[in-house]
């Protein structure tokens, strides 16, 4: 029997003044059930309010990421390596030579320090802008805030925090040379194996 | 809490049924205090529109909204500046970390404001200027937000290319030497640094002031020495850097600061 | 004259023009209550206010400023959305076009501009001269968190609409902006303690992509053009009421 107190009390308020007062003991067992019954329904009805709002909301913050994107394709083929290794005076241990035709359409230079190739990413690794190539001074300049690397990327001066990030390097089946730009390498990954080629 | 709801629950009840009747009787005797907004307020809210208007139509004559080159990823801008009201963060990634002065930066400023008027007890200066009531709050706002202003100043008109500076009559031509000795002290003597400097700014006040303590409490008094001291940490770091050459106060494995 | 003028009278006694305006003008006390209690655009006043409040002098005027300039914003804005698209290929030919060929193209969009420029200042001397006034103090705490989140909006609208023309300008201030978001430390990928690649981290979220592209220039747009500017428009009605409610104009409580 439903009295205005039991109801209340249903609302989810404590059940404990119930127990003191005026109902007889059978009515609180019953009003205790009811409160059971109540806050089951409670907890479930909310319950599933919050879950299906958590599940719109996480549903939306997937929906922002999409699952294709239509830029570039990750790799390019450059050339077979005799284009980079045509032997002659410059072979030596130490000697850099930068390739910026790959720079305007892939944002890579080409790099070639000894023996090795690598294809190093031309976006300052402080905030993303694009470098310059300076051949007369043999720096890497960043126009936005002055950033300045060597000719193997490294950084000396300004606020980039590490050297520039280099691109998967690699020798494709039909023996013509890939850049794979999905494969990132920071500095400590350098001597990684596919961050680098070497003839 | 009865006086608090007197007076602030329904402000607006009260400014019709008792005030009305009130002011009614104070305006008969000669007391100003309240204005119709009907039509004073309105007409000079209608003027100032047409004001703007005005100015508005002038400027967007006189000036035309930059449009440069298309988009080309391939090349940068140099310098390339941020819209004026970022170039003081712009300017903040000269002396820090992206993740500091672009994220954490704003973060901590925004939220800092937002708790203004949670942790200032004094109950005094409300709804007036009162500089001499509120010296301590109005004192560091204001030093905050002229730095600001100032960042801001530097970033647009002494930053040329390379984001280097340029007084206003040197030409851009000149090409500027890049600070490349920069150097970092080790971590354990930048830990120590951080911890003095924070420590005793946390500690002194409460000692030197037990009244500011007493009446802000533990939680207030921590949140709000904590911000004032990260306020300031800004041009002591800037300080630093030009003074000393130095990059990082603190270098870890995992971030710099 | 006397007939137009009784026209006139007819006009103004017919039942239409009655069912629009209750009251008549005559400067009454009533009628400049009634004024402002019975127009739904002026009633965000009370029909009086303390008379220091009625001064520039004492509120700079810098918030009813700003309320205009975001008007303005939105004509302007909306007008301007009638030539844009905000792809690609078109965005920065749309911009030319609006430029050198649409009638009064060209002061729409420098009308948009410097107002956004001046509404960013307006917003922050607000700030400023609600502070110095102490009008945050109790019970006016959470209009200062409102009008904080009022300025966070500004400045996202601004930047947000900075990329749309498409030229260098905006396309680097936009990297340097986007850029810093993914210094983010655990949601940006090359923020301290990263958690995320750089697929799925908020960076990547903002543009739609891993550098700023098509979906870059969409996302801006669509936040730009409804998403802040309801923000806003919600934002800036609190605001507005919160102001009444907590005590009317600032004034010593």
């Amino acid at each position: 029997m439903p009295t205005p107190r039991s109801r209340f009390l249903g609302r989810g308020e404590s059940g404990d003044d119930a127990a003191g007062g005026t109902a007889a003991p059978m009515d609180v067992s019953a009003d205790k059930q009811r409160i059971n019954r109540r806050m089951f329904l409670k907890i479930t009805g909310w319950g599933s309010f919050f879950i299906t709002m958590g599940v719109f909301l996480a549903g939306t913050l997937r929906f922002l990421f999409p699952r294709v994107l239509f830029e570039q394709p990750p790799t390019f083929k450059i050339g077979v390596p005799g284009d980079f290794f045509s032997g002659g005076p410059d072979l030596q241990d130490g000697h850099i030579r930068v390739y910026e035709q790959w720079k305007k359409e892939h944002a890579v230079w080409i790099v070639r320090e000894g023996r090795r190739l690598y294809a190093m990413y031309a976006k300052c690794t402080h905030l993303g802008c694009t470098p310059n190539w300076f051949p007369e001074e043999r720096i890497f300049k960043c126009p936005c805030h002055g950033s300045r690397f060597y000719s193997n990327g490294v950084n000396f001066a300004g606020p980039a925090p590490r050297p520039l990030d280099r691109f998967g390097i690699f020798l494709a089946g039909d023996g013509r040379i890939t850049v794979d730009k999905s494969r990132i390498y920071r500095f400590r990954d350098f001597d990684k194996q596919g961050a680098y080629l070497e003839v | 809490m009865g006086e608090y709801q007197d007076r602030y629950e329904f402000p607006d009840l009260k400014f019709n049924v008792q005030r009305g009747k009130k002011r009614d009787n104070r305006m008969e005797k000669g007391e100003k205090k309240d204005m119709f907004v009907w039509p004073d307020l309105v007409v000079m809210e209608f003027l100032t529109a047409v004001a703007l208007t005005i100015i508005l139509i002038v400027w967007a004559l006189l000036v035309n909204a930059p449009l440069l080159e298309v988009a080309n990823p391939g090349i940068s801008e140099n310098p390339s500046k941020a819209p004026w009201y970022f170039v003081g963060l712009q300017e903040l990634l000269v002396y820090f970390d992206p993740w500091i002065a672009g994220v954490m930066i704003p973060s901590i400023i925004i939220i800092c404001l937002m708790m203004i008027p949670y942790v200032d007890v004094n109950p005094r200066g409300s709804g007036r200027y009162a500089f001499s009531l509120r010296k301590f709050a109005l004192i560091n706002f204001n030093i905050g937000f002229l730095m600001w202003l100032l960042l801001i100043l530097t970033g647009y008109f002494l930053r040329g290319p390379d984001w280097q500076l340029y007084w206003p009559w040197e030409s851009w031509t000149v090409v500027k030497k890049v600070e490349d000795n920069l150097w970092s002290p080790d971590p354990a003597t930048g830990l120590t640094g951080l911890a003095l400097y924070f420590g005793l700014g946390m500690i002194i006040p409460r000692l030197v002031s037990r009244d500011f303590y007493r009446k802000c409490g533990p939680a207030r008094y921590t949140i709000v020495m904590l911000s004032i001291l990260l306020m300031y940490f800004v041009p002591i770091k800037i300080f630093l850097r030009l003074a000393f050459n130095i990059r990082y106060v603190l270098v870890t494995p995992w971030f710099n600061i | 004259m006397s007939r137009k003028k009784s026209l006139w009278k007819r006009v103004r006694r017919s039942q239409v023009w009655r069912s629009v305006f209750r009251h008549d003008y005559t400067d009454t006390r009533r009628n400049r209550i009634l004024q402002i209690r019975s127009n739904i655009f002026l009633h965000i006043h009370p029909a009086r206010i303390p008379s220091h409040a009625g001064r520039i002098r004492f509120t700079w005027c810098m918030g009813g400023i700003t309320f205009f300039l975001f008007i303005v914003e939105v004509i302007t804005g909306i007008l301007l959305m009638f030539y844009y698209r905000p792809v690609i290929e078109y965005a920065y030919q749309d911009m030319k076009y609006l430029r050198f060929d649409v009638p009064f193209g060209i002061i729409l969009r420098n009308i948009h501009r410097w107002a956004a420029h001046l509404m960013i200042a307006t917003v922050m001397l607000h700030m400023l001269r609600v502070f110095l006034t102490g009008s945050y103090k109790p019970p006016r705490e959470f209009n200062w968190v409102v009008g904080v989140n009022l300025l966070v909006v500004t400045f996202l609208l601004s930047f947000t609409g900075y990329l749309l023309p498409w030229d260098q300008l905006a396309y680097w201030a936009i990297t340097v902006g986007a850029n810093m978001i993914r210094a983010t430390p655990f949601i940006g990928h090359e923020g301290p303690f990263a958690l995320v690649d750089r697929y799925h981290d908020i960076r990547f979220m903002l543009l739609g992509g891993t550098e700023i592209g098509a979906n870059a220039l969409l996302r801006f747009y669509v936040l730009h053009v409804i998403v802040l500017p309801l923000a806003a428009a919600v934002l800036v009605g609190v605001h507005f009421w919160r102001i009444r409610k907590d005590g009317g104009i600032s004034r010593p409580l």
